[in-house]
């Protein structure tokens, strides 16, 4: 019997791949640059879900995971620390997940900005009618 | 805790940089002059290339890596930079390059509306290309890679309002963030693999199980070798190898022409240094994924550096336009460097491996001065003759007779004859390849030097030799082309100093990049680990 837990990872997990293929696909073959940059963030976002699986430790089976944070400290009690270290998700994937998240806004900014600049040049944001250069 | 003054400026280079850019467009507000920033990234790159050399003399005359942990963690909990002597030589190189580069954006500043900008972008690309070769995490590198990536994307948009340069930019950005993206992902599933993403001790993590656990790699296996390929990608999309090459001869036109000096001498090198990195010192021939993955991977990228370097040195020879015959050349030259990467196959003697890495570094840095020193001095052509064009350009080095020295100086050496830089790198693949038994790779590299010669024998016969069919332009030259001397006498030292230089090379490559040179890697790691935890 399934539980459900391991019902929804089923589907985000699932959902996962597909936005990978599907991301991967928009970036390569849509002519529209805007819907090559949404592409762009789906793939970022999608790296991101991953990294925060990740984090939650998937490979430890049937542990669930808590919080990062460490109440009791108090207590000079070693097996609650080793209880925390086993059960604790790891937040480690988080901070590289904010980091990448501020340089995609950067880069999708700057794409952005590439694109106001095509669309002033062109009147197109196609890159049908962009393509000029050849090679 | 004492001060470590080598750990301090390894640390520091990189932020230093950082605040040179920042601090800039608020001075330039200030001072208010037109030449103000082009100075102030000249004291910046000065400064940088000076404390680049000093962590060098430091690596090589000690003999020891330096390791800094950046804010006094140790490694594996912190960020860390991890100099060995191998990325300390290509960083002094790229630094004195990069300061050679800020001059001649100072020669090239009246094209420059906003210099401001330029310049903030420019001292970016260098704070880019030293942090990918001094860091020591993997996600450092992919911080790094994206500095380095954003700085070159705007660089080559810098004529925003030519509609050109702007499709060069969106070709060259869009697959690059996807490229770093996939990067990201292969990053995350190592340190799910591994729990760490530092390069020391992924690199020891490794060595471990190979000898000591060969059981696990079973399981781990299938992730690292996913992780692996993944990561690859943008590496050989940022130095243009084969089939990642089409935004190189796009955005090498567009681009303001120090910024495809920096794109083509000294980019490209970042792309080669990180996959030696990848696949010498953490997937070295001690790790799970040897050997027959690892000896796949070598395999591909040799095919594909090859097929670059042919393909290259065909394409040159139905070029218009001489930046883009440049930036096919360099599409070639990056072929051949990657094919002395994959010289470290199961099964190669160890010395050859040596050899063919030397050989990798020495070409490295023969293409590297010699490419910039094209591009350079074909800014001056260009800009006398108000075209790129092969036909408008005919004839216009007679007017500039030091420039078109220098210019066929460089030429000559890319071509490899014999005096020159050039000629001794390619000697020195080639002779790795032979005793390393592998007769058709050796072959290969003769036959690319061999065609790529038509195609600069075209552009050196039109720009310099033929018979000018209109009036150019006179243009100052301001002591720039004393400049252009200068390097073209570093192509000939670099070809004259051979015996020394190669000796320097191969130990380089043996304290580096093999055997011993790796262990002295996962080594500094732990003695860095020990050292911040006060043991």
């Amino acid at each position: 019997m399934i539980t459900l837990s391991e019902y929804f990872m089923t589907i985000l997990i699932t959902c996962m791949i597909v936005n990978l293929g599907l991301a991967l696909y928009g970036v390569f073959f849509k002519p529209n640059l805007i819907k090559k940059i949404i592409a762009l963030t789906i793939l970022g976002d999608t790296a991101n879900t991953f990294a925060l699986i990740i984090g939650y430790r998937m490979w430890v089976a049937g542990v669930p995971s808590r919080p990062p944070v460490f109440t009791e400290w108090r207590s000079n009690n070693p097996l609650l620390l080793l209880v925390f270290t086993k059960t604790a998700v790891d937040p480690l994937p988080q901070a590289l997940v904010l980091t990448a998240i501020v340089i995609g806004l950067a880069v999708t900014l700057f794409l952005v900005f590439l694109t106001l600049q095509a669309w002033k040049i062109y009147r197109s944001v196609d890159m049908r009618d962009i393509r000029k250069l050849k090679g | 805790m004492a001060w470590n003054i080598p750990e301090l400026i390894t640390g520091a280079v990189v932020p230093l940089l950082a605040v040179f850019a920042f601090t800039l467009p608020l001075l330039a507000k200030v001072f208010g002059e037109k030449k103000f920033p082009g100075i102030w990234a000249l004291i910046a790159s000065v400064v940088a290339a000076v404390m680049s050399t000093y962590i060098f003399t430091v690596v090589w005359s000690t003999g020891k890596d330096i390791v800094y942990g950046f804010g006094g963690w140790p490694p594996p909990i912190g960020i860390s930079y991890e100099v060995d002597p191998f990325n300390a030589v290509i960083a002094v190189f790229t630094a004195w390059i990069m300061v050679l580069i800020t001059i001649y954006s100072l020669w090239y500043n009246r094209h420059f509306d906003e210099p401001e900008w330029y310049y903030i972008l420019l001292i970016g690309l260098e704070a880019g290309m030293l942090g990918c070769l001094y860091t020591g995490d993997a996600f450092n590198l992919f911080v790094m890679i994206e500095v380095l990536g954003i700085s070159a994307y705007a660089l080559v948009a810098y004529h925003k309002n030519r509609g050109e340069a702007i499709e060069a930019a969106i070709k060259y950005g869009i697959i690059g963030a996807t490229a770093t993206t996939l990067y990201f992902i292969g990053l995350v599933i190592i340190y799910g693999v591994y729990g760490t993403l530092n390069m020391g001790q992924l690199s020891l993590l490794n060595a471990e199980i190979y000898y000591r656990r060969p059981d696990l790699i079973a399981s781990i296996g299938v992730a690292t070798l996913l992780a692996v390929s993944l990561a690859l990608w943008v590496f050989t999309y940022k130095s243009a190898l084969f089939p990642n090459h089409f935004w190189l001869p796009d955005a090498h036109p567009e681009a303001p022409t120090p910024v495809s000096a920096a794109l083509s001498g000294l980019v490209v090198n970042i792309g080669v240094y990180a996959v030696a990195r990848f696949m010498y010192t953490i997937f070295g021939p001690a790790s799970m994924i040897a050997p027959y993955y690892r000896d796949a991977v070598l395999t591909a990228l040799f095919i594909m550096g090859f097929a670059g370097a042919f393909i290259g040195a065909i394409m040159m020879m139905a070029q218009k336009d001489l930046k883009r015959l440049l930036a096919y050349s360099t599409v070639s030259h990056t072929g051949l460097l990657y094919m002395a990467l994959a010289i470290g196959m199961s099964g190669v003697p160890q010395a050859a491996v040596a050899l063919g890495l030397a050989a990798m570094t020495y070409h490295v840095l023969t293409h590297g001065l010699g490419k910039a020193l094209l591009f350079m001095s074909s800014g001056v052509f260009i800009d006398s003759a108000g075209t790129r064009d092969l036909d408008g350009l005919a004839g216009v080095g007679r007017k500039y007779p030091l420039v078109s020295a220098s210019f066929i100086i460089g030429f000559l050496s890319l071509m490899g004859l014999l005096p020159l830089g050039g000629f001794f790198s390619k000697l020195m693949l080639y002779q790795a390849f032979m005793d390393a038994g592998m007769l058709v790779p050796a072959l290969a590299v003769i036959v690319v030097s061999a065609i790529s010669v038509l195609g600069y024998a075209k552009a050196m016969y039109s720009v310099v030799f033929a018979t000018p069919t209109r009036e150019h332009r006179e243009i100052k030259l301001h002591g720039i082309h004393y400049m252009l001397a200068l390097m073209a006498v570093g192509l000939i030292l670099l070809g004259v100093l051979y015996p020394w230089i190669s000796q320097g090379l191969i130990h380089v490559a043996n304290s580096s990049l093999i055997g011993p040179g790796v262990r002295e890697y996962q080594e500094a790691f732990v003695r860095a680990f020990h050292a911040l935890l006060g043991r």
